[in-house]
């Protein structure tokens, strides 16, 4: 540790860092673009320059903290009239290609360009010189756009590429003002990361085709979350609109498990969030809004209670069930679904689908069961779709519960399941499946609290984010309410 | 503290009869005037370049609307009364509302929405009647608040002088 | 025609004498529903109805059509029977009353028919005992309301018509007591032969002034309208009506009214009399018997317009302090007058 002192305070700071991170550690704000603490530093934009004393009889200097090492004894000032004049005209070369057009730019309320020009800039321009005009909507692929002209060139972008995946895909083409960001040979990027892109950029150069002029990011309101695409269990915030519709998913900085980073599978895993619910007074054709129960007309919407009811009677007089989860279940819901196995003398397993292809040494684990490592620790065995077709087919009945439970082991499976099967499951909707007699609702995991283990043992939390549907109960309470049923009815009976 | 000193009144007035008197002159003078009421239907308000009527969406004389959904009016409206979703168009403008509502029952004809809007928009027109058999009725959509530029010329040219003037001062 | 009209029998005239007077006397109160508002208006720089027919005239109508078709409500806990009768009690006998005022003589060649339905020889004994009755209209309807905004107002009518009805009855008598008859026709004559209307006697005068405040009271007309004030009361006696039997109390209200005007007219005024034309022809008497009392009508309009409302304590001070004794001292000094001049004569 190295003792050196910021604006006027004698301060800690680790030498191997840079003055610009020891000036954040302090909460001390240097604004900064081409800087990212995930990224190689390169001190192109120069927005970072404060004061450092010269030595006993000489002048002081301005140097960008980004690119300057802290040194014993160093004096830093960040709030000096040098140290802001300098900025400022730093500030003023930055703007002076940069177009005025925060009205339309997706990235205007998180800008840090708009930022610190709102902070420290100066109303009006003093060039009189045309901006420059290029190309303002150019396809990077099939996540990114790039809006040439808003590009102050930082360069991070680049970095990302050989910093953090390791694959060079974006370069500086041109000199001088004619620099521009492209791929190298035109090509389209490709990759499961590029998505980072936009949340790097420091202004709106990058931005996503997903969420291009979806919402206004002042309106989203955040919900620290935990992606479920992949065991990784990425720290993430989830982005929702008047409080309706998830907007957009963005990764969180979690040290030790992403970083700043997250995959564009997580990323644009908005599907399973955003399904429409089922017409109301129907069971299919969306979302389950009520308990279903099956009649003479195929499955029909029921009071939860009586369906509740009807359940526990069924499993009662159907011993030998099978208690089966969904590898979305939160340990909450896990341990709820431990205490109605226990109930009906089952041993409790979860589904567990294959592998998929999307492994990388970056962050996708390739494993879709996010919570496959609290489940093991609990006690369930994983089950792998046919597996668990096969043990239903010959079981009098089961449980499936938690959500995507009837996706993950395959409609077309279950639909070979025999009719005398009595089939009760939970989940976010049903299939017209034969076997199935009773369905319960269950919030999707951004509608719900609750904990997952990653794959490295970390705890990843969930928040609710929406609201669920009017009548859909937490997962956790309604198999304890089963529960509590099935104890209450004399088994066998 | 306060005394007031009651007046003493005068023979004539403790009488009673002869203010009765006078009162009913005053009264029956009064009858001739000339009526001041507006007429309402008929004889409309007066309105004029300073009428802050009911916020109205710009329509360009090229027929595109003016406004890029940047949501700076929804966020001025101290009356949530604006709601904007944005999309993408192919204009040069990259950006344009697909959905603009003003709950016009919420509105308070405040005028933020026209000082907020950057593109030149949104204003405040000379429209001030608001009936409807439904509140549904009165949340008017994009096609509903759509106004060719002419027709709100005069307020923009006020609104322009306006700001003219506040920025003569800096 | 002339000689249709001598020849048809008398129960045709009757019959057509009480259509005319009773429909008049009701038009009358649907018009000066429609009077008040305007002339309000008018005091106040306003328009006043004016969307219903030309200048709002057919305003008493669409007025009518909208009571016939609204809600009746009767208050839980009220009674009933008392409820239903109380507004037919008010308008009723406000109505009768109107039977002996003489309104002039038709001439139809040698016949003389007069105008009026009834002459009675106890004409004003009539009027009194059956304008009396109109109270109970109020204090029934109060109190059958089950309501205590109701009940105030009701008690405040009888309190308030029984302090005024002194005075009214006073100041009558001293017009009984100078024409020496208690029929209407025969103090219109007595008017007519002596040259003078009464209120240019000096009894007469006080008289009269004391009848028109009295006329105010008795008809809970502004600024005595306690029975109804709405600040302190909501609605007074009716707050609790609606619909027609609403409109019932307001007719009798407005009847009511109308009576007093054609009583002052009546008595202070000469009635049919023409100002200094005794030979002037019939209609023309009639015309001025409506002019007199039209003025009368709008005096009551004139000084709801004009007047804030008393206090209770106020009113109450007003009737028997000042009121009942200038009446009293009237009535004395005209007694000894008559008495005096009789025996001198
Ligand atoms: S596109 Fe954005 S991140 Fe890339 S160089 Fe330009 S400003 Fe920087
Ligand atoms: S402020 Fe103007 S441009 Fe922006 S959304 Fe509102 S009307 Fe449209
Ligand atoms: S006038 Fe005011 S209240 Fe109405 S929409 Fe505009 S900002 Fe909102
Ligand atoms: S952040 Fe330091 S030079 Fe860009």
């Amino acid at each position: 540790m190295t003792k050196i002192q910021i604006n006027g305070r004698e301060v800690e700071a680790d030498p191997k860092q840079p003055l610009i991170r020891a000036c954040h550690d302090q909460g001390v704000d240097v604004p900064m673009y081409c800087y990212h603490p995930g990224l190689a530093p390169v001190g192109s934009c120069r927005i970072c320059q404060v004061e450092v004393a010269g030595a006993p009889g000489q002048p002081s200097r301005v140097v960008a903290a980004c690119r300057t090492p802290v040194s014993e004894g160093m004096v830093v000032s960040t709030d000096t009239p040098k140290a802001h004049d300098t900025r400022r005209e730093c500030l003023e070369f930055l703007l002076k290609n940069h177009p005025l057009d925060c009205p339309i730019c997706d990235k205007a309320g998180e800008c840090d360009l708009q930022d610190y020009a709102f902070n420290e800039g100066q109303g009006k321009g003093r060039s009189s010189e045309p901006r420059r005009k290029l190309e303002k909507r150019k396809s990077l692929g099939d996540v990114i756009v790039l809006d040439e002209e808003r590009c102050i060139l930082c360069s991070r972008c680049v970095r990302f590429f050989t910093d953090v995946t390791k694959k060079a895909q974006l370069t500086v083409e041109g000199l001088g003002s004619h620099s521009v960001i492209n791929t190298y040979m035109d090509k389209p990027l490709e990759g499961n990361y590029q998505g980072n892109l936009a949340d790097i950029c420091p202004v709106g150069a990058l931005t996503s085709k997903k969420f291009r002029f979806q919402a206004r990011v002042w309106n989203l309101s955040k919900t620290l979350s935990t992606c479920g695409e992949c065991s990784r269990g990425c720290s993430i915030s989830v982005e929702s609109l008047r409080a309706k519709q998830v907007k957009r998913i963005r990764p969180r900085y979690n040290a030790a498990v992403n970083q700043w980073w997250m995959c564009d599978t997580g990323r644009h895993a908005l599907a399973p969030l955003t399904r429409a619910l089922a017409p109301e007074g129907e069971v299919l054709g969306g979302r389950l809004r009520t308990a279903a129960v099956r009649g003479y007309n195929g499955l029909e919407c029921s009071d939860d209670v009586a369906a509740l009811d009807l359940a526990a009677d069924m499993l009662a007089s159907h011993p030998g069930t099978l208690v089966i989860v969904s590898p979305f279940a939160t340990q909450e819901e896990a341990k709820a679904a431990l205490a109605l196995a226990q109930a009906l003398k089952a041993t409790p397993q979860f589904v567990s689908p294959a592998p998929n292809a999307l492994k990388d040494d970056l962050l996708h684990t390739g494993d879709p069961c996010p919570n496959r490592r609290g489940l093991l620790e609990l006690g369930f065995g994983a089950l792998a779709p046919a597996d668990a077709l096969a043990a239903l087919a010959v079981a009098p009945s089961a449980v499936l519960a938690g959500e995507r439970v009837l996706e993950l082991l395959g409609h077309a499976g279950l639909a070979l399941l025999p009719k005398k099967l009595r089939l009760v499951a939970f989940d976010v909707e049903a299939s017209d499946l034969a076997s199935l007699d009773i369905a319960f609702p269950v919030p999707t995991h951004v509608e719900k609290s609750g904990h997952w283990i990653n794959v490295d043992g970390r705890v990843g939390v969930l928040n609710v984010a929406l609201p669920p549907p009017a009548l859909v109960r937490r997962l956790d309470l309604q198999l304890a309410a089963l529960t509590a049923k099935l104890s209450a009815v004399p088994q066998g009976s | 503290m306060v005394v007031v000193q009651r007046k003493e009144l005068t023979l004539a007035e403790r009488l009673y009869l002869p203010e009765v008197l006078r009162g009913l002159s005053l009264t029956f003078r009064k009858f001739f005037e000339k009526p001041i009421t507006r007429q309402y239907p008929e004889q409309p308000l007066p309105t004029d370049e300073v009428t802050r009527g009911q916020p109205r969406l710009v329509v360009k004389d090229d027929g595109n609307i003016a406004c890029v959904s940047c949501g700076m009016c929804e966020v001025a409206c101290p009356a949530y009364a604006i709601t904007i979703d944005g999309g993408e168009t192919d204009r040069g403008i990259e950006r344009e509302p697909k959905r603009f509502e003003i709950d016009m029952l919420r509105c308070i004809l405040c005028g933020f929405c026209e000082e907020a809007c950057p593109k030149d928009a949104i204003f405040m027109s000379n429209e001030l009647e608001l009936a409807d058999f439904t509140r549904a009725g009165l949340v008017y959509d994009l096609e509903k608040l759509k106004r060719p530029k002419s027709a709100l010329q005069e307020r923009i040219d006020y609104v322009y002088r306006l700001n003219n003037r506040w920025r003569s001062k800096q | 025609m002339e000689a249709f009209l001598a020849d048809v029998p008398e129960w045709i005239l009757w019959v057509a004498k009480v259509a005319l007077i009773f429909g008049g006397l009701i038009g009358t109160a649907a018009l000066m529903s429609l009077a008040e508002r305007k002339v309000s208006a008018w005091m106040q720089f306003r328009h006043g109805p004016n969307r219903v027919g030309p200048f709002g005239l057919l305003q008493p109508l669409a007025d009518g059509i909208k009571f016939i078709f609204k809600e009746e409500l009767i208050p839980e806990g009220a009674n009933k029977f008392l409820f239903r009768l109380a507004p037919a009690l008010a308008a009723i006998p406000s109505m009768m009353t109107i039977a002996v005022i003489p309104i002039g003589t038709i001439v139809v060649g040698e016949k003389k028919i007069p105008f009026s339905i009834a002459q009675l020889d106890l004409g004003i004994m009539y009027m009194l005992a059956l304008g009396g009755l109109s109270v109970y209209g109020a204090i029934l309807g109060g109190w059958a309301s089950n309501s205590k905004y109701s009940l105030l107002g009701g008690l405040r009518a009888s309190a308030q018509m029984i302090s005024y009805e002194l005075t009214l009855i006073l100041s009558i008598l001293v017009i009984v007591a100078l024409s020496g008859s208690l029929d209407l026709g025969a103090i219109v004559t007595a008017q007519r032969e002596n040259g003078l209307w009464n209120v240019f006697t000096p009894f007469g005068a006080v008289a009269f002034v004391l009848f028109t405040i009295a006329s105010f009271a008795e008809t809970n007309r502004h600024p005595f309208d306690f029975a109804e004030c709405e600040p302190e009361l909501v609605g007074g006696f009716h707050t609790e009506y609606s619909a027609m039997r609403f409109a019932l109390f307001f007719l009798g209200e407005y009847c009511a009214m109308t009576v007093m005007a054609c009583l002052n007219a009546t008595l202070f005024f000469g009635g049919p009399s023409v100002p200094l034309w005794p030979e002037a022809p019939w209609f023309l008497g009639i015309l001025a018997f409506l002019l007199k009392a039209g003025f009368f009508l709008f005096l009551f309009i004139w000084v709801r317009w004009t007047l804030p409302r008393f206090r209770f304590d106020q009113l109450m001070r007003l009737g028997w302090k000042v009121a009942l004794p200038i009446a009293l001292a009237n009535v004395l000094v005209v007694g000894a007058w008559v008495a005096f001049t009789a025996k001198g004569s």
